[in-house]
């Protein structure tokens, strides 16, 4: 500790160096928020706004931040701010910034200048040693701004002379690979603004203690936001992509929509629905306006359908073996190491199996039975994972009032430690149906049907139950038949070139999501409904 | 604690790793175990206890208890942490049976029938021996399916759907079963408007009584309470307390509490057990606080260890 400066209990107010270093972290939360749209094409950073091209404007404002960042750290040197800096920003940060100036000298010395390979490592190790000494040796308010402001200033300042602008290219010697602006800039932004947000931060904060709490709290959001930024931009990318597609053609008004009969045991029930909703009411087909995956969204939901309904009494029931019944030991230990590798197994493995085990036993061709089965098979390990850590988290107590009251172990499993682990197994089924229901190998292997199925090999599964009179008495041929599914239908019209274009992979990649987020939703209320039953 | 007993004793005091396995009485317990059988009580035994020794595993949890529990009085067992007075506790309902390790010698009779005989219907056992835990521990459930659970789950009470359908509606017994049982546990005032209401949204106290009243609705004889109010404030042990005492006009309670002060009021004869799970002394409640004949106890009683 320095002890320049002598803390009072109550800061004074906020003084306008503050609310500057404030308004820099600010500018750096947005600035990341634009690499971040940039990077995924959300916003176009070519481009101009108001005559001024937009990388100029972002390096402009850069260069602005990182002179702010470096005279809040001068000020704070000669004593002009009241901060509590302490002799060193210390040796992680030190370390950070050798490795970020390590990168940027290699990249300036191979790239920009031409050096060769002892040239340029000579350059990035030189570079990373007076990154190192610049952070650790002076004092921390120079220490943590000085470094970081060169670095982005020189950043913004490659921005600003349109070194890097939207027609920079840059060819990496060995790789095939061609960085353009579009990607260079937005990354560049990211970075140069994690920076400046950080030291921003440790600046708003006085340096020390408070200053590095800060500093830290700004990188753990930057982080979040990242991922955040991550997921929105994934879902926004094939949300654009693939929306146009998906909407077309939609009519509503009564009896716009097509004509579905509903068939039960050979009772008939005809619907004409008030919607007309053509990429997900038809099928494949040359004379259709608009081609549609119906098809697919039915044989995904069914898959799900049937392999839930396999796997989760099985898992669950296994579950009540292992966590009341067994005793805990050696075979506990191996059905859970079993189970483990079970859930890790490669999904064409399984696939695989069912081609081989199940396929000739459900009639010798691929059908949605054997494909649930497969399916349910791969479910049926995060089932017992899951249901078993729930059922073991029932407080014991539970088990311990029952039995004082003579109610037999089976009885208090069933009332009392199953809707106790409801919530818990919900969950476990909810993370297994997102991951089975986009599984493409084993689909592949054991149920594909056609690849562009038209509306008429839709699969009739309620329909297709039927009486007879001698055993099995229940049939069902639907089950036995091949049919398609989405992640199945996507992956031959996007990676094997089965006919089809690139648009409409795009809308079936969307309806794919939306049929997951809805599994997902339908899951998530249910577990809710059970959490409140049980604490409310 | 136990470290402290050399030092408290006097000369003739065995050391404590002598009592540990010690199957007859310390030589400063002026009375002998077969006084303690015969112990004179107004009403009749209702629990009789003869040489029970419970190892867990290795461990020699309890050495040789023999005692009788008389009817429609409140029995409190006292002693230090680990001194077996929950495990003695647990034998009595059989919940020991529960735990692996545990190997129970020796005889338990209840209204004279043994509990420890083969075939012994724990069902029946535990309706008649109820128990309430250290910790309130009421179900994730509903106030009114709480209180049910018992005779629902032992088939006395029907009121699920398909027994409707077949003509069987008992959800007017329910419904005076569990008033009735809360009025005993004094919570109907609190919760006669929420009845549909998760216990989980009952206070401390409040999780405690209804335990009991889940206890009751059973129709037991016996009452075990393992340390009922040790995780409660004062106002809601005060509570308990009052309950203990009115329960005892119409039950045979039996409570395990390490609070003295607790045993010496609610009690009607309390019994000393001190480590090594030796019972020390049993008798009136008053003789046993006010006049000890064993010094251990006399030690315990008065706070010299323990």
């Amino acid at each position: 500790m320095s002890g320049a400066t002598e803390y009072d209990l109550v800061r004074e107010d906020t003084s306008t160096l503050e609310l500057g270093a404030g308004a820099t972290v600010g500018f750096a939360v947005v600035l990341f928020g634009f690499g971040l749209a940039g990077l995924f094409e959300l916003v176009a950073v070519t481009e101009s706004v108001a005559g001024v091209q937009l990388p100029r404007l972002l390096g402009g404002l850069l260069t602005l931040a990182s002179a702010a960042l470096a005279w809040f750290g001068v000020a704070s040197h000669r004593g002009l701010v009241p901060t509590d800096p302490r002799p060193s920003a210390g040796v992680v940060a030190a370390t950070g910034a050798a490795g970020v100036w390590f990168v940027v000298g290699g990249l300036v010395g191979s790239q920009t200048l031409g050096f060769g390979t002892v040239g340029w490592l000579a350059l990035a190790l030189l570079a990373g040693a007076v990154g190192f000494a610049a952070t650790a040796l002076p004092r921390e308010d120079l220490g943590t701004t000085l470094p970081v402001a060169a670095l982005t200033g020189l950043g913004g300042l490659a921005l600003l002379t349109d070194v890097i602008g939207p027609d920079w290219a840059w060819s990496p010697v060995g790789l095939r690979a061609t960085f353009a602006a579009p990607i260079a800039i937005p990354i560049i932004v990211l970075f140069c603004s994690l920076l400046v947000g950080w030291a921003g931060a440790k600046a708003y904060g006085g340096f020390g203690a408070r200053g590095r709490h800060l500093g830290a709290y700004a990188l753990v959001y930057l982080n979040v936001l990242s991922i955040l930024g991550v997921l929105v931009g994934l879902l926004a990318f094939v949300f654009t992509k693939g929306a146009p597609v998906v909407v077309q053609g939609i009519t509503v008004g009564p009896g716009a929509g097509p004509e579905t009969t509903i068939r039960l045991f050979g009772f008939a029930h005809t619907v004409v629905w008030p919607v007309d909703w053509p990429f997900v009411m038809n099928g494949v087909s040359l004379y259709a306006e608009v081609s549609g995956v119906l098809p697919a969204i039915v044989g995904t939901v069914w898959l799900v359908v049937g392999a839930v309904l396999f796997a989760v009494p099985l898992g669950v029931g296994a579950a009540v073996f292992l966590a009341e019944y067994a005793e805990e030991g050696r075979f506990t230990q191996v059905v859970e190491v079993a189970t483990n590798a079970l859930w890790s197994t490669p999904s064409i493995v399984f696939g695989l199996f069912g081609y081989a085990f199940l396929v000739p036993r459900f009639g010798g061709s691929k059908s949605l039975l054997s494909g649930m089965l497969t399916l349910g098979f791969m479910l049926l390990p995060l089932v017992v994972i899951t249901s078993r850590e729930a059922m073991l988290a029932v407080p014991d107590d539970y088990r311990d009032a029952s039995a004082a009251l003579g109610v037999s172990k089976w009885q208090t499993i069933r009332s009392v430690v199953v809707p106790a682990s409801l919530p818990g197994v919900i969950t476990g089924v909810i993370l297994g149906v997102g991951r089975i229901a986009g599984e493409t190998a084993p689909i592949l292997l054991t149920m594909a049907g056609a690849t562009e199925p038209s509306a008429a090999e839709t699969a009739d599964v309620v329909g297709g139950f039927a009486l007879s009179s001698s055993p099995p008495f229940v049939t069902n041929p639907a089950l036995l038949e091949a049919t398609s599914a989405l992640p199945y239908q996507l992956y031959a019209i996007i990676s094997a070139g089965v006919g089809g274009d690139a648009a409409f992979g795009w809308g079936t990649a969307l309806v794919l999501l939306v049929v997951v987020l809805t599994f997902y939703a339908v899951g998530i209320a249910s577990r809710t409904y059970f959490r409140r039953k049980l604490h409310e | 604690m136990s470290t402290e007993l050399n030092e408290t004793q006097t000369e003739a005091a065995q050391s404590p790793a002598e009592l540990g396995g010690a199957t007859t009485v310390g030589e400063t317990d002026e009375r002998t175990r077969a006084e303690w059988v015969d112990h004179e009580f107004d009403g009749d035994a209702k629990i009789a206890v003869e040489d029970l020794n419970v190892y867990y595993g290795d461990d020699h949890a309890l050495t040789d208890i023999s005692m009788e529990i008389p009817e429609g009085s409140v029995t409190a067992l006292i002693g230090p942490s680990g001194c077996g007075k929950s495990t003695f506790l647990r034998c009595l309902n059989r919940m020991n049976d529960r735990i692996g390790s545990a190997r129970i010698e020796g005889s338990v009779r209840i209204d004279g029938e043994e509990v420890y005989r083969d075939r012994a219907d724990l069902v029946e056992l535990r309706k008649r021996v109820g128990m309430v835990f250290q910790q309130p521990n009421p179900f994730p459930k509903s106030i009114r399916d709480n209180v049910s659970y018992g005779p629902r789950k032992h088939g006395d009470l029907d009121t699920t759907f398909l027994s409707r359908l077949l003509g069987r509606d008992d959800v007017d017994e329910e419904a005076s079963l569990v008033e009735e049982a809360l009025e005993q546990a004094a919570l109907w005032e609190e919760v006669n408007d929420r009845l549909d209401d998760n216990a989980l949204g009952l206070s401390g106290g409040q999780q405690q009584r209804l335990c009991i009243a889940r206890c009751l609705a059973t129709d037991p004889d016996v009452i075990l309470m393992d340390e009922p109010a040790s995780a409660l404030d004062p106002i809601a042990t005060a509570k308990i307390e009052d309950l203990i005492e009115e329960l005892a006009e119409e039950y045979t309670v039996v409570v395990v509490t390490h609070n003295m002060q607790q045993a010496a009021r609610v009690s009607d004869q309390t019994a000393v057990f001190l480590t090594g799970g030796e019972l020390v002394e049993y008798g009136d409640t008053d003789q046993i606080f006010e006049n000890p004949e064993s010094q251990r106890v006399e030690d315990y009683v008065t706070g010299k260890f323990g």
